[in-house]
């Protein structure tokens, strides 16, 4: 347990540590929730719930979510596995398994702050407005629905060699964060874009959010459709490992 | 419960390694030397045939922190990157549940001058020397180093040299692969030659010794006779190529000397030390021609 709760620390560490990493992780999604601030008056409702200023907070921590969790995951995962170090752990008594769970701990763990700061910008420049209770939950609510973002970074690092991995995880931003609807509402955009929308996790993610802050239900399906995004990614991350594990290069 | 007398499978090989012996696998880039630490480390599964490593399987080995390892990172350091060289140390030590102290560590890799530094800001020498304390950061009873001095200058490779020989002193068996000769000769207590996946050759030193002795004689004929050159004096090998012949000797002066007491007539004699490749044909030659001891 100490070995674990050793290197989870230690990935921590490198984490915070990369400018690069942290200009990433938090430029994006700050940087956007600005631009994006003036597209519609901020007590515009929309989609019939919530006024933009919720709308576009929420949707922002959700592109914060994915943004550091691709990030953390992605590209760091496979140079780390290119360069020989990811080999070098595999023959310490640290089991296999471990070092897929330690990357996608602190894959969430760097999603929290992310979320926080966002969530700061929306009581700052937002003019977001809400109970402490409802900051609380609402953090909570969209770190653990960030999962599949985690599994998803993990898995990416693993499917890509360190060239590619850049390019990858920037499409994987952009794309699940454009037609996931995070950069303007989905019922903006052509019908057939809506239908995809709703296929992507980074959609429900966002919805389940919106959901709870205009005090409905939370949706079944948006959280069937996450777990499920969880599970498959989980799956393919473990087909994946097996693979290389055979090759002697995990 | 652990076996005296180490048993290590190698492909359809058997070898067995001693506890407290430094061992080098000797053979040429793609003789299996790396493949085979693989598979001694668990890396890698045998398609057929077991493995057994410290009298239980490669990965139980791993997995009680018996054995460590410097493996070959191609272009990469093999170091993660984005944190001090102490703080991957410390890291490696805590997975172990029984750990060589840190001190011990950084004073037997030589890398007290490196602690405070970046991983990604060490030079190719400076690396290797942290993936060494890497290796040994568990306090294992078996070390396996592919390569390790491969991105070292020749003043880096003799302290490094140094530094495995007193790790070695410690009753520690030590397993090396190198493809470089003399290294393996001087280092090693024990050389196992390796190629195409076989042991070609094993025991001490003696026959490389003889391996590294080897010359090339070149020269040029009209007519070569090749059976003619084989009753040479000295002479362990022949290659014809149209009018050109070279000959491997283990005694160079003395297959000169019967080349002209011969009356061949040759031109353009040129003497060269021989390369890997012409000792590996003369040690695979010494073991068919005597029926060595390796196992078959």
């Amino acid at each position: 347990m100490s070995a674990l709760l050793a290197f989870t620390r230690f990935e921590l560490i490198r984490l915070l540590r990369s400018w690069k990493f942290l200009a990433i992780t938090v430029g994006f999604p700050v940087v956007f929730y600005i631009l994006f601030l003036g597209q519609h008056s901020s007590g515009q409702i929309i989609d019939g719930t919530v006024p933009w200023r919720i709308y576009l907070m929420v949707s922002m921590c959700t592109f914060g979510a994915l943004v550091a969790a691709l990030n953390a995951g992605g590209s760091r995962l496979a140079t780390e596995r290119s360069t020989g170090w990811a080999r070098q752990l595999r023959i310490t008594p640290m089991p296999a398994w471990a070092y897929v769970v330690t990357k996608v701990t602190a894959s969430m763990l760097v999603v929290l702050p992310v979320l926080a700061l966002v969530e700061l910008v929306g009581l700052t420049f937002g003019g977001v407005r809400l109970g402490i209770g409802q900051w609380f939950a609402l953090t909570a609510l969209l770190w653990v629905t960030a999962l599949p973002f985690a599994v998803l970074g993990v898995f990416v690092g693993f499917m890509v060699n360190a060239e590619t991995a850049y390019p990858v995880v920037t499409a994987l931003m952009f794309v699940l964060g454009y037609f996931g609807g995070l950069f303007n509402p989905v019922s903006e955009m052509p019908q057939a874009l809506q239908s995809a929308a709703k296929a992507l996790p980074s959609f429900h993610h966002a919805l389940l959010a919106l959901e709870f802050l205009s005090g409905q239900t939370l949706g079944g399906s948006n959280w069937l459709i996450l777990v499920g995004y969880t599970a498959v990614l989980g799956l393919a991350l473990l087909w994946k490992y097996k693979v290389e594990e055979a090759r002697g290069l995990a | 419960m652990r076996r005296y007398g180490r048993h290590l499978a190698v492909d359809h090989l058997d070898i067995e390694v001693q506890p407290g012996e430094t061992v080098a696998l000797l053979g040429p880039n793609g003789a299996g030397k790396s493949t085979t630490i693989s598979l001694l480390l668990g890396l890698l599964r045998p398609h057929e045939g077991n493995v057994e490593v410290l009298g239980t399987t490669a990965r139980q080995a791993v997995a009680q922190g018996r054995v460590g390892a410097m493996l070959q990172t191609g272009t990469g350091s093999g170091l993660p990157p984005g944190v001090r060289v102490s703080e991957a140390l410390e890291l490696v030590r805590r997975l172990y549940a029984r750990p060589a102290s840190f001190e011990n560590t950084v004073a037997h890799a030589d890398i007290g001058s490196l602690l405070g530094c970046r991983t990604n800001a060490l030079s190719g020498g400076e690396a290797q020397r942290v993936r060494f304390a890497l290796a040994i950061a568990g306090d294992p009873e078996l070390v396996f180093l592919d390569e390790p001095t491969v991105a070292m200058d020749v003043e880096g490779r003799r302290t490094f040299w140094r530094m495995m020989r007193q790790f070695g002193e410690e009753g520690r068996t030590i397993l090396f692969a190198t493809h470089h000769l003399e290294e393996a000769d001087q280092i090693a207590d024990r050389v196992i030659v390796i190629n195409h996946g076989r042991v070609v050759a094993d025991g001490p030193g003696a026959t490389l010794k003889a391996a590294v002795t080897a010359r090339r004689l070149r020269f040029v004929v009209t007519n070569p006779e090749p059976d003619r050159y084989d009753r040479l004096e000295g002479v362990t090998d022949v290659k014809v190529n149209g009018t050109g012949v070279t000959l491997i000797s283990l005694d160079a002066d003395a297959t000169a000397r019967d080349l002209v007491r011969s009356n061949v007539e040759f031109r353009d004699l040129e003497v060269t030390g021989a390369c890997l490749e012409d000792a590996f044909v003369l040690l695979t030659e010494h073991e068919r021609r005597h029926g060595g001891d390796a196992a078959p």
